[in-house]
């Protein structure tokens, strides 16, 4: 079967290439550029009908979508491409084989699987490449948004938002150690007012918190507890017996303040 | 030091080996690039197993050595600590952890399983125990 | 090898250098105990800056030391736990039982000292 395919190569490849173009489905390339990228293309997948290894073509199928997420590509113009193709053999086996039924169906079985397996891996690979961007972005955001701000002699603050994950709550236990370290920080008020969903997993995370910084001698107030994360906590059975909380961060603050024994004053201006 | 350097076997039989065994947990680990809190639970993980060979099975073998995930993407060290003691009778009791439940056999199971990201534990009384943990390098 | 036990005013401060074996641990424990007793300490602190890792082993060694040091009229903090061990041993699961008052270093330890010590002459509860 494949051999069809290498034997009419030119033909295809060269009704491929016209179709995807009118489908509008070719990027600004310089023909030549076309040509190279999709004959590369074209062979990867006739080698992959010949040996029935998919190996190349997840190689490929890697490369591609990665340059396609990167330039935020659609999925159509993606897997477009490799639509065509399958239909263009597809058609091409039939015209060729219309007058041998037996023949025909014979060729199909064998051909189908691969085709559409092929077709699967580049579309798994442009997920999970989607996927994996997401993932980063959504990292690099967390990292921006949880600084540890020092907002006083021996006062810390800690306002996280949104969402996080077991492994940034473990970072941000490191990163808040170590300024409890280098500020000799006496008291740290963490705010939650930013996290929308308090669960089981963010209050055992804040919990030892609390307990680690304790063993750096610092005590820790949570600040901005919603009234339905409240409830949730109250809910989970945890023991948060020992957690210092305060509605806001100014109040928070206010205590810290007195724990400190800092006075505010109003002076005259 | 011969091309294993990226392997290494400690007998275990005093708490002198305890020591040792910490000491090349972390230079491994060190090596690796883990970074330094994680290198202080891979060593503390091996400090309470090994103490657990010394204390219950009066002498082991640990095997502390780099490993890498099935699916390849992953990078970490691998601790094997085996022993010829009176082996475990309530295996999931144990894992419960908690000095009441099995003293600190428990404990020191339960701790190093909290530390590490995968744990693994072969144990029979009267067949000795093979227990296995690892830790994979943070994805940055 | 004998661990100096140093006596400032009314405190004893014991810094521990480096990893100490079992027999080690225990010496220390027992001469701990006794200089207590001795020199009718009210306090002491535990320096272990120096230790890169606290197994379960050693925080119930330290919990042990507090507990036996209270009974002798002493309070004890423990000061100097590295960030990385502190993380350790909250994941381990020791702040169970672990009672120990902890400050960050030699001085903060001291005022912590200071404040318990005087909390209990005044009548509170510890």
């Amino acid at each position: 079967m494949s051999a069809l395919f290498e034997d009419h190569a030119d033909q295809l490849k060269g009704q491929w290439i016209t179709e995807m173009r009118e489908s509008g489905l070719l990027e600004q390339m310089s023909d030549v550029e076309t040509e190279a990228r999709y004959t590369a293309l074209y062979n990867t997948v006739v080698s992959t009908f010949r040996t029935g290894e998919f190996e190349d073509v997840e190689k490929y199928a890697k490369i591609i979508t990665e340059e396609a997420v990167m330039h935020d590509m659609s999925v159509e113009r993606i897997i477009g491409g490799i639509l065509k193709l399958r239909d263009i053999y597809e058609r091409f086996i039939f015209s060729k084989y219309r007058d041998d039924e037996e023949k025909l169906y014979q060729l199909l079985d064998s051909y189908e699987p691969i085709a559409n397996n092929i077709l699967t891996i580049v579309t798994m690979a442009f997920v999970e490449e989607r996927e994996r961007v997401i993932h980063e972005q959504q990292r690099a955001m967390m990292s921006l948004s949880t600084p540890v701000l020092q907002i006083r002699e021996e006062i810390l603050v800690l306002p996280l938002i949104g969402t996080v994950d077991s492994e940034r709550a473990e970072q941000i236990l490191e990163e808040l150690l170590d300024r409890i370290v280098e500020v000799e920080a006496s008291v740290v008020i963490i705010d939650l007012t930013g996290v929308p969903i308090i669960d089981s997993l963010v209050a055992n995370h804040m919990i030892k918190t609390v307990h680690a910084a304790k063993m750096l001698g610092a005590d820790t107030i949570i600040t901005g507890i919603s009234p339905a994360n409240a409830q949730t906590l109250a809910g989970l059975g945890i023991d948060i017996s020992m957690l210092i909380t305060k509605n806001n961060l100014r109040a928070g603050l206010w205590h810290a303040d007195k724990m400190l024994g800092f006075k505010v004053r109003i002076e005259d201006r | 030091m011969s091309e294993d350097e990226e392997m290494t076997k400690v007998n275990i039989a005093s708490s002198a080996d305890i020591i040792a065994a910490r000491g090349k947990g972390r230079e491994l680990a060190m090596k690796m690039g883990f970074n330094v809190v994680d290198q202080t639970k891979i060593t503390t993980a091996i400090s309470e197993l090994t103490r657990n060979i010394v204390t219950y099975a009066g002498k082991g073998e640990v095997t502390i050595e780099k490993a890498q995930s099935e699916t390849g993407d992953k990078n970490g060290i691998v601790v094997v600590c085996v022993d010829e003691g009176p082996g475990i009778k309530d295996i999931g009791l144990v894992l419960k952890g908690g000095v009441s439940t099995s003293g600190s056999l428990g404990l020191g199971i339960s701790g190093a399983k909290q530390l590490m990201d995968e744990f693994e534990i072969k144990s029979k009384p009267g067949e000795g125990t093979i227990i296995t943990i690892k830790k994979w390098l943070r994805r940055r | 090898m004998d661990i100096p036990i140093l006596k400032i005013e009314d405190f004893l401060v014991v810094t521990i250098q480096s990893e100490l074996s079992d027999d080690e641990i225990s010496k220390l424990q027992e001469d701990i105990l006794l200089r207590i007793k001795d020199v009718g300490a009210t306090g002491l602190i535990i320096d272990i800056t120096a230790l890169d890792i606290v197994d379960s082993f050693m925080g119930r060694t330290l919990s042990n030391v507090a507990a036996t040091a209270e009974l002798l009229g002493a309070k004890t903090v423990v000061v100097g736990i590295r960030p990385a061990v502190a993380v350790t041993l909250v994941e381990l699961g020791i702040r169970v039982k672990w009672n120990v008052n902890t400050a960050l270093n030699l001085e903060r330890g001291r005022k912590l000292l200071k404040q318990l010590i005087g909390a209990e002459q005044r009548g509170g509860v510890s």
